[in-house]
């Protein structure tokens, strides 16, 4: 077991190493999450933006297309100089390249929302101390189940040229439970300032569930170098 | 820099080589993509310790094969087995036995010499990574490279560096998928010493080319893919150039 | 095609045509209006065995989507793309219906009813599906990330279902139906069901020539010389 998570952040370190030297993707990644954010706050005008529950929407847009972008990038770097055939000729299982990938997407969607959620909490003029942590609950749990949908589509789709837009057509459709179950939450907990239930949690998380597993078995399946 | 030559290598007798256990054993191998197979019934032995080149024309199936051989996607029919082990479904440490020199170099752009190989050291958990890379980077004349980010190397070090990474955990059986293709004309000898080199070790070396002449000079033993099929099979020494090309153009 | 399989080929679209006709006469002839809808609750019984039959041609591209990924074989991916299609078709039928059945019953065309919006989600699901394909060229790439999509869309269905079920709702969750009622809306299920299996089968077998003829074009090693009438410079 522990070998099998030294593997995992054996490869997802190597990912977090290229990217700090790099810096191509939080770069891009950020100033489009801030752009959405701006747009849609323009767009609205200042009385829909001072509701305040527009602000968990306009997130997950920012979320929804900053993290698609990570996803690509972070497959681009196997499929350049064909990496990856390198991971699949090493003793590791398949596995461990899935959730290695899954972990720098992660760490990078994490690192966008830092960025982003202050931007629109501050412009939208959103009350996140009413249940900071139950935002932070909800976000995490959309996350993680974006992040192994988006994982396993980037390594499908993917191929050396760039298919502009082509995975964010693919990986929103299928991400819209998800988006649905947590807005529906926000608005519950911030709406109508009802506490974080353990039904719409158990949900979240099962939710999760249902995408790793799905994704874990099917990428094995079709990574291809 | 290694100054060993293909012909200042002894190969092994036919004795030797007939005795051990085969490195890489085909039983009817087949491949299709879609509707259409691309290899088509190879069967063929290859001892361990021999040095076997394949020749063929442009989607005969050499690379194909080599990475079925490689374990990078499965046979359709048929099967294969390395050291006596089916692939069908590999372990870790079958896979660990096996290094491959790709068409494509298998690095990562943004990091340097030395990182690309201490990861894939890791990868394969070789004992003291660090060290076994700088040997590495000194065996392929990178030493003074070291810390350069890869995307700065031209193609001859680029594939060299490549060997490196293959080489690094010490692989029994070497597939190379067209090693000298874009090298310049140092580059090609100082990989053809390489690949020797491995080959006087003991170890196993199995590589794709288009040059007849070329391969006919490195290699022990000639086999010619056409449309996926095994056409012809020789010892090197007995090969006459012309009939090989005859064979590979088909 | 031989003729044997055309003479059944046409007997069976007649017979899916007259059983069409004959459920509309027990629609409107023989089944009581309902009383507080009135004549636009029969679009109810088309409502129903469409939304039925969009999930029997969603698993269908399940299945088949499973089987190229097994296989690798591109009859998987013929089907599984014929099927995905008419689930757009009948997903479609089912929203319009569902959005005439709302504006009826509450004066609105769109409303974020659990039931519309799940309906949408799936409609979108499958559409999706369809709009990816032309923008990946390699063959084999494009069967490959539509398997994985159809596995994945499909057990995505629950996950909207459920997830809807969060929405505040307005929807009847059942409706009282006389027995002449039940015994239309059964009879509706046999020429709606027929219709969609032939439309599957119908698609399938264009989309059987068209990956045939396209194989011949591009494989280099079939016996066809490639047709080049203008003499290229190849």
């Amino acid at each position: 077991m522990t070998r099998v998570l030294r593997e995992i952040m054996l490869v997802s370190a190597k990912d977090l190493r290229i990217e700090a030297r790099s810096r191509q993707t939080l770069g891009l990644v950020a100033v489009l999450g801030v752009l959405i954010v701006v747009v849609l706050g323009l767009g609205l005008g200042p009385q829909q933006v001072k509701s305040g529950m527009a602000a968990t929407a306009v997130l997950w847009v920012a979320y929804l297309f900053g993290g698609v972008l990570c996803f690509e990038k972070t497959m681009a770097v196997e499929r350049h100089d064909g990496a990856l055939a390198g991971l699949m000729l090493a003793p590791i299982d398949r596995g461990v390249i899935y959730a290695g990938k899954l972990i720098s997407n992660l760490a990078l969607m994490l690192a966008l929302a830092l960025i982003v959620t202050p931007v629109a909490v501050v412009m939208f003029g959103f009350d996140l101390s009413a249940a900071p942590l139950g935002f932070v609950a909800i976000m995490a749990g959309g996350f993680v189940g974006f992040a192994a949908i988006g994982t396993l589509f980037a390594a499908a789709v993917s191929s050396t040229q760039s298919q502009g837009g082509l995975l964010a057509v693919v990986v929103f459709p299928v991400s819209l439970p998800l988006v649905i179950v947590s807005t529906q939450m926000m608005m519950r907990l911030f709406g109508e300032g009802e506490p974080l239930g353990a039904v719409g949690l158990t949900v979240l998380i099962a939710f999760d569930a249902v995408y790793l597993v799905v994704s874990w078995l099917v990428f094995e399946l079709i990574l291809e170098p | 820099m290694i100054a060993i030559t293909a012909e200042s290598v002894t190969p092994l007798t036919d004795a030797e080589i007939t005795t051990a256990t085969p490195a890489v054993r085909m039983r009817g191998l087949s491949k299709r993509y879609d509707e259409r197979w691309v290899l088509r019934d190879i069967t063929l032995d290859v001892p361990t310790g021999s040095y076997l080149a394949l020749l063929g024309a442009n989607g005969a199936g050499k690379s194909t094969l080599l990475h079925t051989l490689a374990m990078l996607s499965p046979a359709t029919r048929g099967e294969l087995s390395l050291f006596g082990e089916s692939a069908a479904r590999p372990s870790p440490a079958l896979r660990a036995r096996l290094g491959m020199i790709g068409h494509q170099p298998m690095l990562y752009r943004d990091l340097s010499a030395i990182e690309n190989l201490v990861f894939f050291g890791k990868l394969y958990d070789v004992s003291r990574p660090k060290q076994r890379a700088m040997d590495m980077l000194e065996r392929v004349g990178l030493a003074d490279r070291a810390l350069s980010v890869v995307k700065t190397f031209s193609r001859g070090m680029v594939q060299r560096l490549s060997i490196a990474r293959a080489l690094m955990h010490a692989p029994e059986l070497l597939l190379a998928d067209e090693p000298f293709s874009g090298l310049d004309v140092p580059s090609v000898q100082a990989v053809s010493a390489l690949l020797a080199e491995l080959h006087a070790d003991g170890k196993t070396v199995i590589l794709t080319n288009h040059d007849v002449r070329q391969s006919l000079e490195l290699a022990q033993r000639v086999v010619v893919l056409g449309r996926g099929r095994v056409v012809s099979d020789r010892r090197a020494q007995d090969a006459n150039a012309d009939e090989v090309t005859r064979e590979v153009i088909g | 095609m031989n003729t044997v399989n055309k003479k059944v080929w046409t007997a069976y679209w007649l017979a899916t045509a007259a059983l069409f006709a004959a459920a509309v006469v027990m629609i409107f002839a023989w089944t009581p209006t309902e009383a507080t809808m009135g004549t636009v609750q029969k679009v109810f019984y088309l409502h129903l065995p469409v939304a039925i039959n969009t999930f029997l041609a969603c698993l269908i591209t399940f299945i088949a989507s499973i089987g190229y990924l097994w296989q690798r074989r591109q009859v998987w991916d013929d089907l599984a793309v014929s099927s995905a299609k008419v689930a757009v078709l009948l997903c479609s039928v089912v929203l319009l219906t569902g959005m005439i059945w709302g504006h009826s019953a509450w004066g609105q065309w769109w409303t974020w009813s659990p039931r519309l919006t799940f309906s949408l989600v799936l409609w979108l699901l499958y559409v999706a599906y369809l709009v990816i394909r032309p923008s990946i060229e390699s063959r084999q790439r494009r069967a490959l990330v539509s398997a994985v999509y159809g596995v994945v869309a499909f057990l995505d269905v629950p996950l909207v279902y459920l997830s809807v079920k969060l929405m505040p709702d307005i929807h009847p969750s059942s409706i009282g139906l006389a027995p002449e009622m039940k015994m239309t809306l059964l009879f509706c299920f046999l020429p709606v069901t027929m219709l969609a299996v032939g439309l599957i089968a119908a698609r399938y077998r264009l989309q059987r020539a068209e990956t045939l003829s396209m194989q011949q074009a591009d494989d280099p090693s079939s016996n066809m010389i490639a047709a080049n009438p203008a003499g290229g410079f190849t």
